[in-house]
């Protein structure tokens, strides 16, 4: 383990330059691979949707009614049971999702898993073509990122170099599929990496653009939102806009809830993991027999949601709500598939509802697209926890600069309200829960992911409980150690004892009794896959040069000295450092 | 199938050299041709479109072939043909039809496949398959040309403001007065779920929902003062006489009023539908040969072109488009009247023609449902 050595700056230079050029182009690279794969990525599920009658025009073409409805509840509950058996592979049971991703990122420990990596992609395929209520985008973001690590194992890339060609496939996984090359770029340094590092930033940028060479070769669709000149709206209707901001907080918290809370209550149903996604499936299907809006990513009832009166207050409504119901259900039960495509949807039915009441109430109706579009960043912005890429999806696509400083507005209140109430997004909420707190920043994250193991040392001094005192104070002396570890016949860990104590109990002529007799210091003693954030918090209540690592038997496995531990923290901040401040 | 075929045109043989209408051109360009005809009948719109095709099509095949063109009119649908090949007794060679109506009708079986080989290479030896449009082999139908369906309006019924786009022909605030439609779903639904802004690229998909169909129908619905039509020639008739200030139509025939016939009325381009027509050979069409020979001569690149001369329709070949030249007897320069010349067709959609060939009979039974309720029902396509 070197000294860290903070002064040092790696790479400087003509060798440098070229290392640094040959990353922004290892980043167009992938960006190139990421884009071409979201690209075949949603032309699959569309050509599945319209195969499996879940699309409108799939459903529309088709002529027989009772076959139709069939389908509707069929479809999907296969499509379940095979997500299910996919996910009996994945060592996890479950799909991995841009969660993971960040996670990798923020602990530094980088290296996707390609064989979940491409399991989660079909698992995802399979959702999204078999019409479950979940996005496309977390797919596709993931798919990207387990590119981007990929490349960067390939070519032996330390982890640094592995986050940011993480970064450059999820930058572009999201250039190509929103046609939005400055919203991925800001996605992957809001939400992935979340720090800003000129070093990142260009290699980042290159696989964003590429994506979005590619995407506008490739794909021929019309923009998300299209909007044609909207109207401007009245100075009192930002106050609208920010009230929309502060309620969408609240939808947003109870989306992700729901979601949360159904996966807790899926855990205690009386049903195989495997199976609960057919369940859902069924449970989707024959409520889609009513509301056929609810199938897949909802793509139509978006557009609509835009539309003044399209929808009725109340239709409006029960649409929101049973999207919600069905996202939640969903994702849950275990289908596989992103949390944003849906937010879209049911923040766009969110503000068209905010805009109609507003309608009802004596306000104009040629603004009603500002409203929805409010509603849908109010409601998305929260739930990933990107308020400013969400606000760059609505500038890219709109190109209207007045329907962003709308966004702007109700952005504005929807984040903080829901970071406080909720949390940061819902990855951040998922990782909580699995041990990982982004709360206070990566230093934080890389400490608790590191373990105490790999600071483990051997030449902690161990002296048997049958040793005399005058023995042991010998055995110290030799050694160079002030601690010593009292380690049993069957090599559990008994007590630690200093030279100190030691020194005591020779002084007072017991210098011929056995440690067992002597007192022992207390001391915390940590397992081998603590943090190494938990040890620096135990550190701060006691003074002494090393903790002790047990087993959970007891079985004494070595020491960790508390400079080793000072020197990993010194360590891991250089690192950071370097990662978020170099420049290249 | 071939074997009655074949019978047919022995029959058709024989019945020639009685009558001693021998046709010696015929016989020289194709010395071992065994069905022989002495005239071949095409199905086709009428109007300023046939004069149009008896100019530049029929007049110089007849002259190069020895075959008389006899031309027989209809305002499309399927129904006369289904009866007809029912009945076994096809009195048409070649059909002229919308893609649509030929995709449908290939599905049931009333139409002959056409060989692969049938268009001939553009004049500077392009093979047919990169010259023609994407699209423009069907199973059994080659795209001919393209047409829209567009909104004209008259010149003088909108002093100091002129329609500019698609949802203005349901303004009628702003644009006052009747207005004439297709009694057709297709186009009509298009242009009013348009209105409501929606991207042309995804109008199918959202017409494919019980909400985009009741929105677009709730569109239309609202237009005071509807006038339905159905022969192609009457919207322009209804316009030129003003009984209607806005009236949809076909492109050719509105330019023909405006061109021919200095009548005050201009073309909206925005929201314009594209549609390919296409010749198709009918089952139990008497002279099948001869047919196909039609086929490959109107569709080679200079009769194409010449075709351009008499009507605004953009050629389904990329090596006529480029000899577009003016109109025959105005001199207008036909480039600006050809909907797929880049300036008229940026708002153009094309039409979905597998999506109306699937849904055509439920779309058409919610059209007439809602909006035709007190008219009698018209003949089913």
């Amino acid at each position: 383990m070197g000294m860290p050595d903070a002064g040092r700056v790696e790479g400087r230079g003509a060798r440098g330059v070229l290392r640094f050029l040959g990353l922004v182009a290892l980043g167009g690279v992938i960006g190139g691979l990421a884009a071409l794969a979201a690209v075949g990525f949603v032309a699959a599920v569309v050509w599945l949707n319209d195969l499996l009658l879940i699309s409108p025009r799939g459903r529309m073409m088709f002529a027989h009614p009772e076959w139709l409805a069939l389908a509707t509840v069929l479809v999907p509950s296969l499509g379940g049971l095979i997500v299910g058996q996919l996910h009996r592979a994945i060592p996890e049971g479950r799909p991995h999702t841009p969660t993971d991703a960040i996670a990798a990122v923020q602990t530094r420990r980088g290296r996707l898993p390609s064989r979940a990596g491409s399991l989660s992609a079909l698992s995802g395929l399979v959702s999204l073509g078999a019409g479950a209520s979940v996005g496309q985008y977390g797919p596709l973001v993931h798919m990207g990122a387990s590119l981007g690590s990929a490349g960067a194992r390939l070519l032996r890339l330390g982890r640094s170099d592995d986050n940011i060609t993480i970064a450059c496939g999820v930058a572009a996984a999201i250039a190509t599929a929103f046609n939005a090359p400055l919203a991925g770029i800001v996605f992957a340094h809001e939400v992935v990496l979340r720090h800003y590092a000129l070093r990142a930033f260009a290699p980042v940028a290159a696989a964003a653009l590429v994506g979005h060479v590619i995407a506008a070769q490739v794909l021929e669709r019309g923009a998300l939102f299209h909007v044609v000149d909207p109207a401007i709206p009245r100075p009192w209707e930002f106050a609208a806009f920010l009230a929309i901001g502060g309620l969408g907080a609240l939808v947003a918290g109870g989306y992700m809830h729901a979601i949360l809370g159904v996966g807790r209550l899926a855990s205690r149903l009386p049903l195989a993991a495997p199976l609960r996604p057919a369940l859902a499936g069924a449970l989707l299907g024959v409520t889609a027999l009513w509301v056929p809006d609810i199938l897949g990513m909802g793509q139509e009832t978006l557009r609509f949601a835009t539309i003044a009166g399209a929808f009725g207050s109340v239709e409006l409504a029960t649409v929101m709500g049973l999207k919600l119901a069905a996202t939640a259900l969903c994702l849950g039960m275990g289908f596989g598939g992103g949390v944003f495509s849906p937010a879209l949807v049911i923040g766009t039915l969110f503000g068209a509802l905010c805009g109609t009441l507003v309608g009802m109430a004596g306000g104009a109706q040629d603004t009603f697209v500002f409203y929805a579009i409010c509603g849908m960043v109010a409601v998305t912005a929260p739930v990933i926890g990107a308020p400013l890429t969400s606000l760059l999806i609505v500038f890219e696509l709109t190109g209207s600069y007045a329907l962003t400083t709308a966004a702007l507005a109700s952005v504005t209140l929807a984040s903080p309200i829901a970071a406080q109430l909720f949390g940061r997004s819902l990855f951040d909420i998922q990782l909580t829960s699995r041990g990982l707190d982004l709360s206070s920043g990566r230093s934080r994250a890389v400490l608790e992911d590191a373990r105490l193991a790999e600071l483990l040392s051997d030449e902690g001094v161990t002296l048997a409980p049958e040793l005399s005192i005058n023995a042991a104070i010998h055995a110290l002396g030799q050694a160079g150690h002030g601690e010593a570890y009292l380690v049993d016949g069957a090599g559990r860990y008994r007590g630690s004892l200093t030279l100190a104590d030691l020194a005591v109990m020779q002084e007072d002529g017991r210098g011929e009794a056995t440690l067992a007799e002597c007192p022992t210091t207390p001391r915390p003693v940590l397992g081998p896959e603590a943090s190494i954030w938990s040890a620096m918090r135990r550190l701060q209540e006691v003074t002494g040069e090393a903790i002790a690592i047990v087993d959970e038997q007891d079985r004494f496995l070595g020491v960790v000295f508390e400079a080793s531990i000072a020197r990993a923290f010194l360590r891991y901040s250089d690192e950071l450092r370097r990662e978020e401040h170099g420049t290249g | 199938m071939a074997r009655v075929e074949r019978g047919r045109g022995w029959r058709a043989l024989l019945l020639a050299l009685a009558l001693g209408a021998g046709v010696p051109g015929m016989l020289e360009a194709e010395p071992l041709a065994t069905p022989a005809a002495e005239s071949l009948t095409v199905l086709s719109w009428g109007g300023a479109y046939e004069r149009a095709q008896r100019r530049a099509l029929f007049a110089p095949f007849s002259e190069a072939s020895g075959l008389a063109v006899t031309v027989e009119r209809y305002n499309g649908g399927l129904a006369a043909l289904r009866r007809a090949v029912q009945a076994g007794s096809v009195p048409w060679d070649v059909i002229d039809m919308t893609r649509s109506e030929a995709m449908a009708a290939c599905q049931e079986g009333l139409l002959e496949p056409l060989p692969e080989d049938l268009a001939a290479p553009a004049p500077d030896g392009t093979p047919a398959g990169r010259d023609f449009l994407e699209g423009a082999f069907g199973a059994c139908s080659l795209t001919h040309s393209v047409f829209a369906t567009v909104v004209a309006y008259r010149t003088d019924a909108f002093p100091g403001r002129r329609p500019t786009e698609i949802a203005d022909l349901f303004d009628q605030r702003r644009f006052p007065g009747p207005r004439a439609l297709q009694r057709t779903p297709s186009v009509n639904l298009e242009w009013a779920l348009l209105a409501y802004d929606v991207p042309r690229e995804e109008l199918y998909r959202l017409l494919s929902t019980r909400r985009g169909l009741s929105l677009a129908l709730a569109r239309l619905a609202s237009l005071e003062n509807l006038r339905w039509w159905e022969a192609g020639n009457t919207p322009v008739e209804w316009l030129v006489d003003g009984e209607v200030t806005m009236a949809s139509g076909y492109n050719g025939r509105f330019f023909d009023a405006m061109v021919n016939r200095d009548a005050p009325i201009a073309i909206l381009w925005d929201g314009q539908v594209q549609e390919h027509e296409v010749w198709a050979i009918p089952r139990h069409a008497a002279h099948p040969e001869a047919a196909r020979r039609f086929i490959r001569f109107a569709t080679a690149t200079e009769r194409q072109a010449a075709l351009t001369r008499h009507i605004p329709y953009g050629p389904s070949r990329h090596s006529a488009t480029e000899r577009i030249t003016t109109h025959a007897d105005s001199g207008v320069d036909m480039r600006l009247h050809i909907p797929t010349h880049p300036l008229n067709a940026r708002g153009a959609v094309t039409k979905d023609e597998g999506w109306y060939a699937q849904t055509h009979a439920r779309i058409g039974e919610l059209f007439r449902g809602a909006l035709l309720a007190e008219e009698p029902l018209p003949d089913a396509p």
